[in-house]
């Protein structure tokens, strides 16, 4: 059972639990417990699984650690404790473990140091890809009592059966950072290593789970814990701790009127405001969304306030360990004025004491603003301080709805991936390498993992076919099978010398980045981009890259080829693939907001009101004012909005909302747009967006282009297609009645998505590996046709597990495909209305839609008649050039 | 589609029909691909012969030939015969003249065929050093120049395909033949490849005097014209040049 613990423990009570010696040591260090320490001292002496979310500065590593070690003094003191492993902490970072490494480390050397007796001292050890093969020979020998290390490693020891044995008196296994693993493949794959480990010790051992807040908490648990042979959950007591430290945030908006101001000013008064939060602290954290931007912000505080190197520093994913190493070491002393991050600062790594946290731009969750916020303000009876500075229009909306649901606790919610075939295969295979399997055995073994209670006996079957070589005639299986599987048995075990090796240099789920070469006319080489950007370039597409503008002419296979287009402005963003969703519950907030305030507001606009809206003058009445004044937002901000929404009503005469999806038929200079006003995030925008497409571009006989961001879509085909409002209210329901996951799947096809992700996941499976025989393979070469290798695969078997979860990924982990189905049927059944109505020129609700949307093209379905339109179009314009 | 008097490209595959001689071209099969790619660590799904012989089943119903003249590049491997490309020749020549009534295979060796007398002792198959000549017809692979000259040219090697965008950006890569004449006035074809991975290059994006010496100076790759293979049809997209200097 999962339960909520409510009231903390006594202080005595708390510290009654522990070892004398552990006591005196903590007594000595700190005078009082911290509020995640009150519940968990009790409930690791009880034995119990726990789920501790807590801000950073709570103690709560230390609450779970305390208990431990207490532990471990009592059979050290009674002469029990040997050179075994009794806990193993997994986080996924690095840095974090070293981190915990030397915060371990220290404390165990000074209580020993006061302890006259000859006792047996409790040891601690790190193993992650870092640690030197002479360490881990070492740990072989002498294996630590603590043992720190990440999924991956942890992946590995399960197929190292000498390290396997120091393992069999294991008594606790602590999970940090469970918000960063419970949502995407490398925490399902870290809940099946744990259930793989739980079985090969033979029984349940305690377990702790650490992180930043997370909604469901329930959900959080379930995937720590797991499941057991008869299927219930296993216990779990959560300790919510998340609002036990102070919290002042709000929404900070730089101009009064950012509709209308130019952006120069808007950008001149961030970092004005920037700088006075800076001046006025002694250590501030800044948040960009992305890495592009981070390093922006620190140019332009460079450039503007002329800080030098000492004080301010950038820290993301795409600098060098060592550079990120050194900034956090930086802040640690005290020594940084700022420092700027994409999202490498946000997890639990010690950064010392921060006093302010600037977030620029929307973090797209509320649970992120709380965790981003909570890195300040460093003990827990410090109160965390933040802002969002809005950059846009919609930004501000959204970022003040986010803060007041913050205010309210409301936090979006996460989801466990169920079911991901790629990572089971890996996990499979490592299992194979261990023993022979009956297959209910291990099936029952795998569902013990929560992202697999669900799983379809018939899939965990396809795996086993896959592995075992049967999509390949028997005189190929010698290479290609991995595992040895008999079917008339039922059972499977270790196939081949390679597998091994091919299970050690294989393993993980972070794919390999792709860097596409961009070259000049010259074929010379210019710099480099991601694959996703060049994936949403088409000739034409002008883009910054190292400080210069380029024109996007063609790309062949890695390669991008680009023209200067120096002067020019850019069309595409830079951080177009960086760019978070935002989360659904938000999206549905929003909306509200949007209906609250705009029925506050509806009927009591004139046209006579223009003149005041476009000046920024008018004044809020005292309805909308409330709903404004009960916001955490600043004076520029409820001004903003208000005009902001004035504007759309004036123009548009309706504001969409959670439940009135607005259908605006526009145009720009070559093409007729149609705007779908539906707030609902990218996720399901995305799944929406091509259903529209595709019945548009079957009714149109035309290919459609797409615009999709968080707020909602565009679809646009040439002018001379002309569409009228009844065509689209005609379009829109017969899109009601398609197929989504039908149509859906037969356009993903041939999408450059789809390409990736199955590349992605076939490195997952073993299918394309990343290093065989010792070498690595390239990802160029692993890149070469991956399209064809998925119709191939199709081709033998359209059920075939990759492409299962191929699909599985896009429509429930990349789009949300359930949600949107939801809408749907929310439009079907009118309990969401729509709306269809024309414009001239956009409405400014689209506005940021318009300039900045992601863009895609949705092929015509039959691609005979596609190929006939291409030839069309492609003669008339070979005549027209001639 | 009729190519030339006597020369047609069968609808929609990438196969020519030469009537004088009664016989199929194809070019570029690269048979054992997917085992030598397993041996390198991608293991994939073996599709390629099938696709072939799907292919030359729905060329064969059409064009009734007992002649397959096999333009180059019929293994994948240079410095070794694979198993798996002679199983699959193996297999490949069995079915031709069984299932097809194919009476003789005429192989023109290409850059990637070293070895190929050890796959091609059956009987039936010829296999030709650099060239073949017939009727004035002559086929060589494309890696050289051919030495000889004729009146029709057909070659292989070059993988053809263009790359177009369409009016709101798709891409689409096409595979195509190119049809044209020789600076010496021969009429020449060059074949696109039937082998299933081979995507082709894109010959209006890119240089390809590097890959078939021929549009070095004997013929100019900006006038051929490109025949593109659609879904159960061959379509005109223009020539080369014309494709090179439309605004994309």
């Amino acid at each position: 059972m999962i339960e909520y613990c409510t009231s903390p423990y006594s202080r005595e009570e708390s510290l009654d639990c522990l070892n004398p010696f552990i006591r005196k040591w903590f007594e000595g260090k700190y005078s009082e417990l911290t509020p995640p320490q009150r519940y968990s001292f009790k409930l690791t002496k009880e034995g119990k699984n726990i789920l501790i979310t807590a801000p950073t500065g709570s103690g709560k590593t230390f609450s779970a650690f305390t208990g431990i070690l207490s532990d471990l003094m009592d059979m050290s003191v009674e002469g029990k404790l040997e050179d075994k492993i009794y806990c193993v902490y997994v986080s996924p970072l690095r840095a974090l473990n070293n981190d915990i490494y030397r915060n371990l480390s220290g404390p165990l050397e000074q209580i020993f140091s006061r302890i006259a007796l000859p006792l047996k001292k409790v040891t601690v050890g790190i193993r992650t890809g870092d640690t030197p093969q002479k360490d881990r020979q070492r740990m072989l020998k002498k294996p630590p009592n603590i043992l720190v290390t990440t999924p991956e490693s942890l992946a590995i020891i399960l197929n190292s059966p000498r390290f396997m044995e120091n393992m069999m008196s294991l008594k606790y296994l602590i999970v940090d950072e469970i918000h960063e693993l419970a949502n995407n493949k490398r925490g399902v794959h870290l809940s099946l290593s744990v259930e793989r480990l739980c079985d090969m010790v033979g029984r349940d051992f305690m377990r702790i789970g650490l992180g930043a807040t997370l909604n469901p908490l329930d959900e959080a648990a379930r995937f720590l814990v797991g499941h057991r042979d008869d299927g219930a959950e296993r216990d779990c007591m959560i300790v919510d701790a998340t609002w036990d430290k102070n919290m002042e945030f709000g929404v900070m908006c730089p101009v009064a009127d950012i509709v209308n101001e130019s952006d120069e000013k808007v950008e001149n008064s961030i970092y004005k405001r920037i700088n006075d939060v800076i001046t006025e602290n002694k250590t501030t954290l800044v948040f960009t969304n992305t890495r592009s931007g981070t390093e922006r912000v620190v140019y332009n505080l460079v450039k503007r306030f002329k800080y030098g190197e000492e004080s301010i520093a950038a820290h993301h994913g795409s600098l060098s360990r060592e550079v990120r190493l050194g900034v956090e070491e930086l802040l640690k002393k005290g020594k940084l004025r700022v420092a700027v991050s994409s999202t490498s600062l946000e997890l639990g790594i010690d950064i010392g004491s921060i006093d302010n946290v600037i977030q620029i731009g929307s973090p797209k969750s509320v649970a992120r603003a709380i965790q981003r916020f909570g890195r300040s303000g460093h003990s827990f009876k410090d109160t965390a301080k933040g802002e969002i500075i809005v950059t846009n229009r919609d930004d501000l909306v959204e970022c003040s709805v986010m803060l007041d649901a913050a205010k309210k606790r409301h936090i979006d919610s996460f989801r466990v991936p169920r079911n991901a075939l790629d990572v089971l295969a890996q996990h499979l295979v490592g299992m194979s390498q261990n023993k022979r399997w009956t297959v209910d055995e291990a099936y029952s073994l795998v569902r013990h993992a929560h992202p697999y209670h669900s799983l379809d006996k018939k899939d965990f079957m396809s795996l086993l076919e896959y592995l075992s070589g049967m999509f390949v005639g028997l005189e190929s299986r010698r290479v290609y099978a991995k595992i040895w599987y008999d079917e008339k048995e039922r059972a499977f075990g270790r196939r081949g010398k390679l597998t091994k090796l091919i299970y050690f240099m294989n393993i993980g789920t972070i794919p390999d980045e792709v860097a596409i070469d961009v070259m000049n006319r010259e074929n010379k080489w210019i710099g480099s981009i991601e694959e996703e950007f060049l994936s949403r370039l088409k000739p034409g597409d002008v883009f910054a890259l190292g400080g210069k503008i380029y024109r996007f002419e063609y790309a062949k296979v890695m390669k991008a080829y680009v023209s200067d287009a120096a002067g020019q402005v850019p069309t595409i963003p830079p951080w177009y693939s960086e760019q978070l969703p935002l989360t659904y519950e938000l999206a549905v907030e929003i909306g509200k907001f949007r209906e609250a305030l705009s029925s506050a507001m509806q009927g009591r606009l004139k046209k006579s009101h223009a003149a005041k809206i476009s000046k920024n003058t008018l004044m809020p009445d005292a309805k909308a004012l409330g709903i404004l004044d009960s916001m955490p937002i600043d004076k520029n901000a409820k001004s903003s909005i208000f005009h902001y929404f004035a504007e759309q009503l004036l123009f548009a005469k309706h504001v969409p909302n959670d439940r009135l999806v607005l259908v605006e038929r526009s145009r720009d200079d070559e093409r007729t747009l149609v705007i779908f006003h539906s707030l609902y995030g990218r996720r399901v925008n995305d799944a929406l967006s091509r259903i529209f497409a595709i019945t548009l571009g079957d009714e149109s006989n035309s290919d459609v282009a797409v615009n999709v961001n968080d707020n909602g879509f565009i679809l646009a085909v040439p002018l001379s297609k002309k569409l009228s409002g009844r065509d689209i209210d005609r379009m829109v329901r017969s899109a009601l009645e398609a197929d989504m996951e039908h149509t859906l799947k037969s356009n993903i096809r041939r999408t450059e998505m789809l390409r990736r992700r199955f590349r992605y996941n076939a490195a997952r499976s073993f299918m394309i590996l990343r290093n065989y025989k010792g070498k690595k393979i390239s990802v160029r070469k692993q890149q070469i046709n991956s399209q064809l290798i998925f119709k191939a695969a199709e081709e033998i078997n359209p059920n075939f597990p990759i492409i299962k979860e191929t699909y599985r990924e896009i429509f429930e982990d990349v789009m949300d495909l359930p949600r949107a189905k939801g809408i749907m049927d929310g439009l079907k059944s009118g309990s969401i209305k729509y709306k269809v109505i024309e414009t001239d020129v956009p409405s400014p609700f689209s506005h940021m839609l318009v300039t900045m949307g992601e863009s895609d093209v949705i092929m015509m379905k039959d691609r005979r008649k596609h190929i006939r339109e291409l030839r069309r179009q492609v003669l008339s314009r070979i005549r027209k050039g001639a | 589609m009729r190519i030339f008097e006597g020369v047609e490209a069968l609808d929609g595959l990438p196969v020519l029909h030469i009537r004088d001689l009664n016989a199929l071209a194809c070019s570029d099969l690269h048979l054992g691909y997917e085992g030598r790619m397993a041996d390198r660590g991608a293991f994939l799904p073996k599709v390629n012969l099938r696709h072939i012989k799907d292919i030359l089943r729905r060329a064969n119903e059409k064009a009734h030939a007992d002649v397959i003249i096999i333009n180059g590049d019929v293994k994948n491997e240079f410095s070794t015969v694979h198993t798996d490309e002679l199983n699959e020749f193996i297999e490949l020549a069995g079915f031709l003249a069984k299932d097809l009534g194919i009476s003789k295979i005429i192989v023109v060796k290409g850059n990637h065929d070293n070895f190929i007398n050890r796959m091609t002792w059956r009987e039936g198959i010829e296999v030709h050093e650099q060239e073949f000549l017939a009727d004035g017809f002559l086929f060589f692979h494309g890696e050289k120049l051919p030495r000889s000259h004729a009146e029709t040219m057909v070659m292989g090697h070059l993988h053809p395909a263009i790359t177009v965008y369409d009016d709101v950006g798709a891409r689409e890569k096409l595979r195509c033949f190119l049809s044209g004449s020789t600076a010496g006035g021969s009429r020449l074809v060059v074949l696109p490849a039937i082998s299933y991975f081979a995507e082709g290059v894109s010959v209006n994006l890119e240089g390809v005097s590097g890959i078939a010496p021929i549009f070095k100076r004997h013929a100019d790759i900006d006038k051929m014209k490109a025949l593109c293979i659609g879904e159960g049809e061959t379509l005109g997209f223009g020539s080369v040049g014309e494709l090179k200097g439309i605004e994309n």
